[in-house]
C-alpha cells in the first residue's frame, strides 16, 4: 500500500505542479495582468472541512495542517487563486487524506459511507468499486468522473487489492489518491461545449454557485440541476439561487465572507498580555470572532437589515464568556442577542472586541493599526507600511509622564513629517475607538487623562464612534467596498478595469434594493459575467449577457 | 431607597432588571443597573489570629495521633511519608473504620463495592431505611453507616461517629493565642473573648478557639495562601448590594447574599475573572435578604440567619451562620473586602467537617474527633431549650469578592431578615 500510494503521491504532486504553473496569476502586492486570469482555486481550509463534512457526515474527522492561506488584497478568496500546494504541502493533504480515509472504511462508518463489497455476483469487487468512485468522486471533484477516469481507478483499486491482500485496503488507498488529486484540492473550471463561447460549463456554474453561497461543494439537486443542463437556463438557475438563499447554509456563506472579509481567521494567532488584559483569553478571543460573526447574519440574515447599519447597530450577539469584556450581565446560556442603549459607546461592529482586539498590540492599543485595518478593510483603501528605520520610541514609551494618553503620544511622534502623511489616513479613525483598550474594554480616561474621541472622516469632524458609525453608514464608499469585495470574493480575483462597469452597476443594484446583501449576492449569482471563464472583456459580458436573455426568452 | 423592609413590588423590579431584562450603560457599576453592586466571592475562609510563636502548641492529625500509640519500633517503622499507607491501614484496621463504595465506578477510592439489598437503585440515594439495611447486610456494626463522598460510599470511621473513638482526640489543644480576627457579637467582654487585630475588646470567635491550634487552620489563614485559593469555587457567594446611592456613606441598602450556580472562573491571570455572570442556584433556601449600611466607605448589614454553600470536588455542605452581621469594604478598585461574623450551627459546620471524610481528614492532618469534641465544647450561641446545650459558636470568615453579575430567573424572598422578625413575632 505505502509504495501504491507512494506513487500516487508522487504523480499528483507532479499533477499540481503543472495546474500551478499553468494556472496560477494572481501575486499578492501586484495587479494581476488581464491576460492571465486565474480559473483555478485550491480550496481554503474552511472549504476542505466543508466538503468533507457534506460528503463523509460530520463525525469524520479532518485532522492535521494545511497549507496556510494566502491573503490577496485582503481576501483569501482572492490568495486562493494564487497559491499552489508545496511538497511539505501535499504530505501534510496525504496525512489528512489518510486520517479521513481510515474513518471510512472504519466498522462504524463503511456500511453508510461505503455501502457495497464483493459478493458473488462481483468477485472482486469492480462493481462495487465503480460505483464508489463514480458517487463519491462527483461530490469531491464537483463534476463526473470521466469513463476512463473510473477504469483507472478501478484497476488501480483491484490492483492494489491483489497486492495488499484487502478489498478494502485496495479501495481505501485510491480514496486517499482522491483527496490528494488536484481535481478535489483546486476548484478547476471547465469551459462549455455548447452554448456562449467563453462560460464555463453547468457543474462548474455549480461549483461556483456553491462556494459563493455556501462555502462548500455543490448538493444533489444542484449537482442534479448541472446535469439536466438547468442551470444553462435563466428560470432554472434562478431557481436554484432562491433555494439557496433560503437555506439556512447561506448563513454558513455569508459567514465565510466576513469572515475572510474581516480577516477575522487571524484571531486564532492573536494573544494577548494576561496581566494587562487579565480578561482576554483564548476562549474569549474565540468568542470574539463568533460574536461578530453572529451579529452580522443576525442583521444581515434574520432580518434582511440594511448593511450600512452594521456600522450603527446596538444588537450584539453575547455569550457569557463576553460578559467580562463587555461589562454587561449575559442572562442565559448560550449565544444570545443584547441590545446596549443609546448613548452607550458599543455602536456598530467596529467597537467589537474582534477587531478591537486584533488590531492592537499584546499590551496596548493601536489607533494606527485599527485605523488602517478600517480602512483597507471596510473602506478598500491600500495604506502602505511604514519604513523600517521608523522611531517608535515615543509612540510605545506608555508610561511616558508627559504625554500621557496615546493620542498625546502619536501627535509627538506625528512631527515627523514622513511619517505624519500615512498617520493622517489612520489616525483619525483610530483614535476615535480608544475608549477601548487593547482587549476591546470600555475606558473613559488613559493614566487619568479623559481620552478624547475626536476626528474626522472625509473632512467631516467627529466627537466618538457612535458619530463615526454614522458616517460610515452614510459614505457610499463603504458599501461600494463591499460590493467589491463580494465580487472578488465570488470570483477569486481583483476587479480589472473591464470589470469595473459591471461592480458600478451592481453597486447601484445594490443601493436601489436598499443595501440588503442576500439581493447584493443573488444578483451577482444570477449574473451570467459571474461564470464566464476568464477576464471578462466588455464584449463578451454582453455577449453572455445577450445569450443569457435569449435562452430566457425562448 | 429609604429605611424600611424591601418592596417586594420594587424589589421584583429591581431583579428582573438585574437579570439582564433591560440594556446597560458600559460604564454602569457592575451588577446590573445604576445602584447596585454585585459581587462574587472568591475565597471564604475561616478566620481566627496566628500564633506569634512559631512553637506554639499544634493540635495533632490522625496519623501523629496513632503514631503516638504505637509501639516505638513500630511507631519508627510506620513513621516515614513513605509509609503512609501503611500507617492508615494499620489504623483503619484496629479501629474497625470501614467504607465501601455504594455503586461500581470510580467512588470511593479503593473501596469495595457494598452488597446492596434489591429495592436499592443504581445511583439513587438510598433512603435511611435502606442505609440501615445495606450497613447490616455489610457487617457494619449496629445502627452505624453514614452516607459520605457525596453519596457515593456508606462509611463508618472517626468522621462519621466521632464520639465512638475518643482516643483520636489525644494530644488535641485549642488555640491559645489572645488575638483573633471577628467582631464582638453578644456586644460583651468576656473572659473566653478574643481581642481583635485592632485592639477591640471582646471579640467573639470560639470556632477560632476550637479548630485555630490545627495546622491546616493555620495555612489557610495566611493571606498568601488565600489568595491563591479558590473556596467553593463550585457554588460561589454572591452579594448584592442594591439601593446604592451613595458608595461612600448609605443609611439603607439592601443586601442579598446568594449562591451562585455557575463556577468560579479564573482569569488570564490566575485571579477570580470580574464581571462575569452568574445564575442563581434554583434553592429558594439560599436567598439570603437583609438591610445594611454604609459608613465610610464600610458596609454593615443586620443580623441574619445565613445560609450559603461549600461545594467542592467531594464537599457539598450547606452552612448556617445565625444573627450572621457582613461588615466589607467597598475598595477603590471595585471589590469588595470584609467577613462573615456570627454563631455557626455546629450540624452545618460539622457536616463539612464529616463530609471531608475519614481519608481526607487524615491527609489534611486534622482529627474528626478533635474538631467534634472541641466545637461542643467551645459552642456560645443559640442555647437549645429543651437540652440546655448550645447548638452554634461564634464564628468569622474572611472573603475577597470581584464585581459580578448576578442573574436571577425568580424573585425570591427566603431568610430575609425582615420575614425572620416577623415570624418571631
Amino acid at each position: 500500500m505505502k509504495r501504491c500510494l507512494s506513487r500516487m503521491v508522487l504523480v499528483t504532486a507532479a499533477g499540481v505542479a503543472g495546474l500551478s504553473i499553468l494556472f496560477s496569476s494572481a501575486s499578492p502586492g501586484k495587479p494581476s495582468p488581464a491576460t492571465a486570469q486565474s480559473s483555478v482555486r485550491r480550496l481554503t481550509e474552511a472549504q476542505y472541512r466543508n466538503v468533507i463534512a457534506d460528503v463523509f457526515g460530520r463525525n469524520v474527522e479532518v485532522v492535521g495542517r494545511f497549507e496556510p492561506d494566502l491573503r490577496v488584497d485582503g481576501l483569501a478568496a482572492v490568495g486562493s487563486s494564487a497559491v499552489s500546494i508545496t511538497p511539505a504541502g501535499l504530505e501534510q493533504y496525504d496525512a489528512i487524506a489518510r486520517h479521513i480515509v481510515a474513518q471510512v472504511f472504519s466498522p462504524d462508518n463503511r456500511a453508510r459511507l461505503v455501502g457495497c463489497a464483493p459478493g458473488p455476483g462481483d468477485p472482486d469487487g469492480a462493481t462495487c468499486a465503480a460505483t464508489f468512485i463514480q458517487q463519491t468522486g462527483l461530490r469531491l471533484f464537483r463534476r463526473p468522473l470521466a469513463p476512463w477516469e473510473v477504469r483507472d481507478d478501478v484497476a488501480q483499486t483491484l490492483g492494489s487489492a491483489r497486492t495488499l491482500g484487502s478489498f478494502d485496503e485496495g479501495l481505501a488507498a485510491t480514496l486517499v489518491g482522491m483527496l490528494t488529486s488536484p481535481s478535489f484540492l483546486f476548484r478547476i473550471d471547465t469551459p462549455a461545449r455548447t452554448g456562449p463561447s467563453g462560460m464555463v460549463d453547468g457543474y462548474s456554474k455549480a461549483s461556483r454557485l456553491s462556494f459563493l453561497l455556501w462555502n462548500t461543494t455543490p448538493d444533489d439537486a444542484l449537482l442534479a440541476a448541472a446535469a439536466s443542463g438547468a442551470l444553462d437556463r435563466p428560470e432554472g438557475l434562478q431557481a436554484q439561487v432562491d433555494r439557496m438563499l433560503a437555506s439556512p447554509r447561506f448563513t454558513d456563506g455569508t459567514r465565510a465572507f466576513f469572515d475572510d472579509f474581516l480577516q477575522l481567521s487571524e484571531i486564532d494567532h492573536l494573544s494577548k498580555d494576561a496581566l494587562i488584559y487579565p480578561a482576554f483569553s483564548t476562549s474569549v478571543a474565540t468568542a470574539t470572532r463568533e460574536q461578530t460573526l453572529r451579529t452580522i447574519t443576525d442583521l444581515l440574515i434574520d432580518h434582511r437589515g440594511d448593511y450600512r447599519d452594521l456600522f450603527t447597530t446596538r444588537r450584539f450577539a453575547m455569550t457569557r464568556a463576553l460578559g467580562p469584556i463587555y461589562d454587561v450581565p449575559v442572562s442565559k446560556p448560550g449565544w444570545s442577542i443584547y441590545e446596549f442603549p443609546e448613548g452607550d459607546p458599543r455602536v456598530g461592529i467596529v467597537t467589537q472586541a474582534s477587531l478591537l482586539a486584533l488590531h492592537a498590540h499584546p499590551g496596548r492599543t493601536s489607533p494606527t493599526l485599527r485605523g488602517k485595518a478600517i480602512r483597507e478593510a471596510l473602506l478598500c483603501q491600500q495604506i502602505p507600511a511604514p519604513p523600517a528605520n521608523v522611531n517608535f520610541a515615543v509612540v510605545q514609551d506608555v508610561n511616558n509622564p508627559t504625554l500621557k494618553t496615546t493620542r498625546q503620544r502619536l501627535e509627538a511622534h506625528l512631527d515627523d513629517e514622513e511619517c505624519a502623511s500615512c498617520h493622517k489616513a489612520t489616525d483619525g479613525i483610530g483614535l476615535s475607538l480608544e475608549q477601548f483598550d487593547g482587549a476591546g474594554q470600555f475606558r473613559r480616561t488613559e493614566h487619568g487623562i479623559p481620552i478624547d474621541v475626536t476626528g474626522k472622516f472625509d473632512k467631516v469632524a467627529f466627537d466618538g464612534v457612535a458619530k463615526l458609525g454614522q458616517l460610515f453608514h452614510d459614505s457610499p464608499r463603504v458599501s461600494e467596498c463591499l460590493v467589491s469585495a463580494v465580487w472578488r470574493y465570488g470570483n477569486g480575483r481583483n476587479v480589472q478595469a473591464g470589470d469595473q462597469s459591471a461592480v458600478d452597476d451592481l453597486h447601484r443594484s445594490f443601493a436601489a434594493h436598499g443595501y440588503r446583501f442576500v439581493d447584493l449576492v443573488r444578483t451577482i449569482a444570477l449574473d451570467p459575467a459571474f461564470y464566464t471563464m476568464g477576464a471578462p472583456a466588455a464584449r463578451s459580458l454582453t455577449a453572455a449577457r445577450t445569450a443569457m436573455s435569449k435562452g430566457k426568452a425562448s | 431607597m429609604g429605611k424600611g423592609n424591601l418592596c417586594p413590588t420594587l424589589a421584583v423590579a429591581m431583579l428582573g432588571l438585574t437579570a439582564g431584562g433591560t440594556a446597560l450603560a458600559a460604564d454602569a457599576p457592575t451588577g446590573g443597573q445604576p445602584g447596585t453592586r454585585a459581587f462574587v466571592a472568591t475565597g471564604l475562609f475561616l478566620s481566627g489570629g496566628t500564633d506569634a510563636k512559631s512553637d506554639a502548641p499544634r493540635s495533632p492529625g490522625n496519623f501523629e495521633v496513632y503514631l503516638s500509640m504505637l509501639p516505638p519500633a513500630e511507631r519508627a517503622e510506620l513513621s516515614s511519608p513513605g509509609k503512609r499507607r501503611d500507617l492508615q491501614k494499620r489504623m483503619w484496621d484496629q479501629f474497625g473504620f470501614r467504607r465501601l463504595s455504594l455503586w461500581p465506578g470510580d467512588f470511593g477510592g479503593r473501596s469495595q463495592v457494598a452488597k446492596l439489598p434489591p429495592d436499592v437503585k443504581l445511583h439513587q440515594k438510598p433512603t435511611p431505611e435502606q442505609l440501615r439495611a445495606i450497613a447490616a447486610l455489610n457487617g457494619f456494626p449496629k445502627d452505624r453507616g453514614s452516607l459520605a463522598y457525596q453519596n457515593q460510599t456508606i462509611a463508618y470511621s472517626s468522621c462519621t461517629n466521632p464520639y465512638d473513638f475518643p482516643a483520636l482526640a489525644k494530644g488535641y489543644v485549642p488555640y491559645t493565642g489572645k488575638v483573633s480576627y471577628g467582631m464582638n457579637l453578644d456586644g460583651k467582654v468576656g473572659a473566653k473573648d478574643f481581642t481583635g487585630p485592632d485592639g477591640e475588646k471582646g471579640i467573639d470567635n470560639q470556632l477560632w478557639r476550637a479548630i485555630g491550634a490545627y495546622k491546616q487552620s493555620q495555612e489557610m489563614n495566611d493571606p498568601a495562601v488565600r489568595e491563591k485559593v479558590m473556596l467553593s469555587a463550585r457554588a460561589p457567594m454572591l452579594i448584592e448590594v442594591s439601593g446604592i446611592d451613595d458608595t461612600v456613606n448609605d443609611p439603607d441598602v439592601t443586601v442579598r447574599v446568594l449562591t451562585g450556580a455557575d463556577s468560579l472562573v479564573r482569569d488570564g491571570s490566575g485571579k477570580p475573572l470580574a464581571r462575569a455572570s452568574f445564575t442563581l442556584d434554583p434553592d429558594p433556601a439560599l436567598v439570603n435578604v437583609t438591610h445594611g449600611r454604609i459608613v465610610n466607605g464600610v458596609l454593615t448589614t443586620d443580623p441574619i440567619d445565613l445560609r450559603f454553600v461549600f461545594r467542592e470536588q467531594i464537599v457539598d455542605n450547606t452552612r448556617l451562620v445565625r444573627g450572621a452581621v457582613i461588615k466589607a469594604t467597598f475598595t477603590p478598585d471595585g471589590n469588595l473586602d470584609g467577613g462573615v461574623f456570627g454563631y455557626t450551627t455546629l450540624t452545618s459546620f460539622y457536616d463539612m467537617i464529616e463530609q471531608m471524610t475519614q481519608d481526607g481528614a487524615d491527609n489534611v492532618g486534622m482529627s474528626c474527633v478533635g474538631v467534634r469534641m472541641a466545637i461542643d465544647r467551645f459552642a456560645d450561641g443559640y442555647r437549645d431549650p429543651k437540652t440546655g446545650r448550645f447548638t452554634a459558636i461564634s464564628s468569622a470568615m474572611k472573603f475577597h469578592a470581584v464585581p459580578a453579575f448576578v442573574i436571577d430567573p425568580a424573585m425570591r424572598t427566603a431568610n430575609s431578615n425582615s420575614s425572620q422578625m416577623e415570624a418571631a413575632r
